[in-house]
């Protein structure tokens, strides 16, 4: 690669390269392969799927069985400096009881090398609103301030890929939305961040790329409508308003994208098999048969279907 | 709600210093191994000779010579059972509980350089172990020889559990971070090795840190007994206690390149 191209394409934060890891007998990552740039990726999956194994894995905590995982460029297993940029947020709970949340995160400011622990620690611990009970010992804190404290020690040294397991567990519905926002901000001002969760609406409502992992194996990524995109063997339901619902309806039927029509109260209902075509034939139809729309909303796509598919496939 | 505001005050970063990550090393590690278990447990190892010490106090001539008496108690009661002990609890707990609960973690992801975990986790254990056991020695020797130190022994003594505190220290740290199960690893290695084979087998003499405590003592004393003339040379000894430090930090820096974490989940 030419220096002018290399300088026009960025490393990416993150690159797994058909990656496995097995313990023993046991496959716990299957060969994925994936990229995660700036903006939050959401790791979905349901428990024991591989989530926890892939993100030991991008922080060099464990090597790969196969395969090869770059951290901005390289290899992070046994390389402490890629720390420097990346940090990772673990699900369990535990915490050096007897220390303070000021005196972890302050620690951990030490750890990595910061040259005013006190000040970064105080700016991680108001970032994640901790500041007025930093004083006190984290054996006290209930499972949210507990997460929140982990984060703190995690933005710290303001890392550019952050590393997530399960980071919403024990929060409140009002704390869920502030990391939210503060994953967002973060996101947003360059940060890759890519956290994994096995409950839809946590990653839905905030990651703009999902990879989704399903026994070890990368099942599908892209933003959820891409997903929805995929499951081309399934009908898709589309709810559609118009000024003339019954016309509509035996237009559609004659569609050879259309499966079945329902009349409701209040508009139609079309599975169709297959989306994208169906909706290239309806704008069509609907002109020719000079009928206005007023609604055009597919009703199976969340996450949840999504993932259930996916799931069941 | 007010939205989050992310930080826009650059963060500096700088060379790890030695110093500061020493202190919160030490920091986290007695946060990690105090308890009052761990309290009482070594309270008593401390106690146990100076109770000796008491008993032949009391019965006065009667008890027989004081060097005699301490050089026996230092060897059995302190350097084979109070110091391999105090060792292998200040030198496994961190790490063990560290690993288990996964907290090792927030060790780990750091750029402190693995070695120099290992090493002040060394350091840490052995400075401990080697003060409890030096007040063992001195309160055995006060005791037994009435405020005296016949022919040097007791400070004799004093040395060689600083230098055995810290060679048991750097293998039980090593051990915390190789098995799950180093608190019984050690116990046996206590036990057997240390109590039995190498007190029977001269051929172990040159493995056996309790050998080369007392072979550190015998340098330093103008006392004689028989244990001063089987084991292995004072050279011997110190060559052997620095190779095991060297290697169980490591080996201890080596482990934490790739930790055994029990998992990061739940």
């Amino acid at each position: 690669m030419s220096a002018v191209a290399a300088m026009s394409t960025p490393t990416p934060a993150l690159v797994f390269d058909a990656v496995s890891h097995w313990y023993g007998d046991v496959v716990a990552v299957n060969d994925v392969s994936c990229t995660v740039d700036a903006g939050i990726t959401g790791l979905l999956g349901p428990n024991g799927a591989g989530k926890s194994t892939l993100l030991q894995l991008a922080a060099g905590l464990i090597a790969p069985s196969a395969g090869t995982v770059l951290v901005y460029g390289e290899r992070p297993v046994e390389h402490p400096r890629v720390y420097d940029r990346v940090a990772l947020v673990p699900e369990r709970e535990a915490l050096p009881a007897m220390l303070s949340a000021r005196a972890f995160v302050e620690a951990r400011a030490t750890l990595l090398g910061l040259r005013d622990p006190r000040g970064a620690a105080q700016r991680a611990l108001a970032e994640v609103e901790m500041d007025t009970v930093a004083d006190r010992r984290v054996g006290g804190f209930s499972k949210g301030m507990r997460q929140r404290t982990k984060l703190a020690a995690a933005l710290v040294h303001e890392p550019t890929l952050v590393l997530l397991d399960e980071p919403f567990n024990g929060l409140d519905p009002r704390q869920r939305v502030h990391m939210m926002r503060l994953l967002e901000a973060r996101a947003a001002a360059g940060t890759a961040v890519l956290l994994s969760s096995h409950i839809l609406e946590e990653i839905q409502g905030v990651a703009s790329n999902i990879l989704v992992m399903l026994s070890g194996r990368l099942a599908a990524s892209g933003d959820y409508r891409t997903l929805r995109r995929l499951m081309t063997d399934r009908p898709h339901t589309v709810r559609v308003r118009s000024h003339d619902d019954r016309r509509l309806a035996s237009a559609l039927i004659q569609l050879e994208a259309v499966q079945g029509v329902e009349l409701e109260r209040g508009g139609l209902v079309v599975r169709a098999s297959d989306y994208t075509a169906f909706a290239r034939a309806l704008a069509r139809v609907a002109q020719a048969q000079a009928i206005t729309l007023y609604e055009v909303e597919p009703t199976d796509e969340s996450l949840e279907h999504v993932f259930a598919y996916l799931v069941a496939r | 709600m007010s939205a989050p505001t992310v930080s826009h005050t650059p963060t500096v970063r700088g060379r790890v210093s030695w110093l500061a990550t020493a202190r919160v090393l030490i920091q986290l590690a007695w946060a990690r191994t105090f308890s009052p278990v761990l309290l009482l447990a070594v309270l008593a190892l401390v106690l146990l000779p100076m109770l000796f010490a008491l008993a032949f106090a009391s019965r006065g001539s009667l008890s027989g010579d004081p060097v005699v008496f301490l050089i026996q108690r230092y060897d059995t009661l302190v350097g084979a059972l109070a110091t391999p002990l105090i060792a292998l609890l200040l030198g496994t707990s961190a790490f063990s509980a560290e690993a288990e609960d996964g907290t090792l973690l927030y060790l780990v992801t750091t750029t402190t350089p693995r070695w120099w975990i290992a090493c002040v986790r060394v350091v840490f254990a052995s400075v401990g172990t080697g003060l409890l056991s030096a007040v063992a020695v001195w309160g055995t020797g006060a005791l037994a020889a009435g405020g005296h130190d016949p022919l040097g022994v007791t400070r004799a003594f004093t040395v060689a559990v600083f230098f055995g505190g810290a060679a048991y220290a750097a293998l039980f740290t090593a051990l915390a971070l190789l098995t799950r199960r180093a608190l019984v690893g050690g116990l046996v290695y206590i036990l057997i090795w240390e109590g039995v084979l190498s007190a029977t087998f001269p051929a172990l003499h040159y493995l056996s840190v309790r050998q080369w405590m007392l072979a550190v003592a015998a340098s330093l004393t103008e006392a004689t007994d028989a244990r001063f003339n089987v084991g292995p040379s004072l050279t011997a000894s110190l060559i052997s206690a620095a190779l095991l430090l060297v290697l169980a930090v490591y080996v201890g820096g080596r482990q934490l390149q790739r930790p055994r974490i029990s998992r990061i989940g739940t």
